[in-house]
């Protein structure tokens, strides 16, 4: 078993105690995720506090929802994330990332690389990596600043500096190469 | 091909975060619908997630936690529907006849919270009760509708408002075998729309009993009913 199965199992193991009460388990899942949950979440908001604010609210709503969780439907893990990831895109989404500060804005370069650095960080045997890499570069491009920045059409248009129409059309035909190399 | 490249495409945008508030609900009830669908975006969001596992954990905030163990503390859990939230009037009046409503309340909480899909995990699909109850007042006025579930998990709809002084609590009860007596299902503290969790009884059949009694906090002091009959039915299983 792979040490992320078993991150995985032991995730779920707590989100079940998470769902019949357990506030302690709810804890002992913040002190292994939370770290990681922030970093995903500032990938999307550049703002640290703006990240932690998701994080804060994705556990209160982990809380809240736990009798919901099932393990058979997926991980508690990618269950956790999904709810950050969510919460920062709609936090995204009311132009909450529009008030940066200076040293924010210092670092939005250094941000905007750091969805390629994603992808060149995933493991070489993730089939995600090689069905990426068989991707055009600008498809690729595309579909990483939406994923792992929370860019929405408009902005990957400004930022690879192609129309609307051109963005749109890489990422559907993107996502559709990507899943049939997937399956 | 063109339906998969369809379903495919659909997929990623939800996916990648790429649609509206309006469109990412309208996605998620297509899940809820389509299981070819559910099943593409989950597929999809397992492996996307390896990119997640790239970012290197940040440093927690000192205090966060318990930050976040403050807000928990009183927030009750959400087993199916969100009680609606109290006005203040309510609460500190003596008794409480929350009227029934917001039923909608726990749907618009999960799409805020994108809730309905996670990473590949797809909101549980709605269970199918195995058999519906109609209790009647004691003036013989319909007073709740209950959906009993294989599990023994039970939704109850309160159909009048109950008071329900502040010593007191609601008590839910079945019957499935005399010998046995009645048991406990749970208690409910006002009249909202309430799934009582499962517990390990045989499957709910046809007629059998079920009951609330006004007990006193937090339960009956004798694990049975001993306080008035607020509501009382028989099982029947759903036509079809």
């Amino acid at each position: 078993m792979s040490a992320v199965e078993r991150s995985d199992q032991f995730c779920d193991g707590l989100m079940l105690r998470v769902a019949s009460g357990d506030r302690e388990a709810l804890g002992d899942l913040f002190a292994s995720e939370a770290g990681r949950l922030i970093a995903i979440a500032r990938r999307i908001l550049r703002r640290k506090d703006l990240a932690e604010e998701a994080v804060q609210e994705g556990f209160i709503a982990a809380w809240k929802h736990a009798p919901r969780f099932d393990p058979a439907r997926g991980s508690a893990r990618a269950w956790l994330t999904t709810i950050v990831r969510n919460r920062a895109l709609n936090m995204l989404r009311d132009g909450q990332r529009l008030r940066l500060t200076g040293d924010d804005m210092a670092r939005h370069g250094e941000s905007d690389s750091s969805a390629d650095a994603a992808f060149e960080a995933l493991d070489e045997a993730d089939a995600l990596k090689h069905c990426l890499s068989q991707l055009d570069e600008a498809r690729r491009r595309s579909i990483l600043l939406a994923y792992v920045l929370g860019y929405t059409h408009g902005e990957i248009a400004a930022k690879l500096n192609a129309p609307l129409g051109t963005v749109k059309a890489w990422i559907r035909r993107g996502v559709i190469a990507l899943q049939e190399c997937l399956s | 091909m063109s339906r998969d490249n369809e379903r495919f495409a659909h997929a990623g945008d939800y996916v990648l975060g790429l649609l509206d508030d309006d469109a990412r609900a309208e996605a998620e009830r297509d899940m809820e619908r389509d299981p070819e669908f559910a099943e593409t975006v989950r597929r999809l969001a397992e492996r996307m997630s390896s990119l997640d596992h790239t970012a290197k954990p940040a440093e927690v905030p000192a205090g966060m936690w318990d930050e976040i163990l403050g807000k928990i503390a009183t927030l009750p859990q959400d087993h199916g529907t969100s009680p609606p939230a109290q006005s203040a009037a309510n609460q500190n009046s003596a008794t409480h006849t929350t009227p029934w409503r917001k039923l909608a309340l726990a749907a618009s909480l999960a799409a805020a919270f994108g809730l309905g899909y996670a990473g590949g995990f797809v909101m549980k699909t709605v269970p199918e009760p195995v058999v519906l109850v109609v209790l009647q007042t004691p003036d013989n006025t319909t007073g709740a509708v209950f959906e009993a579930f294989a599990d023994n998990s039970v939704k109850i709809i309160p159909l009048a408002d109950f008071e329900v002084p502040q010593d007191k609590i609601m008590q839910v009860w079945t019957l499935y075998d005399a010998s046995v007596g009645p048991v406990s299902l749970g208690t409910l503290s006002s009249a909202e729309v309430t799934t009582l969790k499962g517990q390990k009884l045989p499957v709910p059949a046809a007629d059998q009993l079920y009951e609330i009694t006004l007990e006193p906090r937090p339960g009956s002091p004798t694990g049975k009913p001993t306080g008035p009959i607020l509501v009382k039915g028989f099982a029947k299983r759903p036509a079809g």
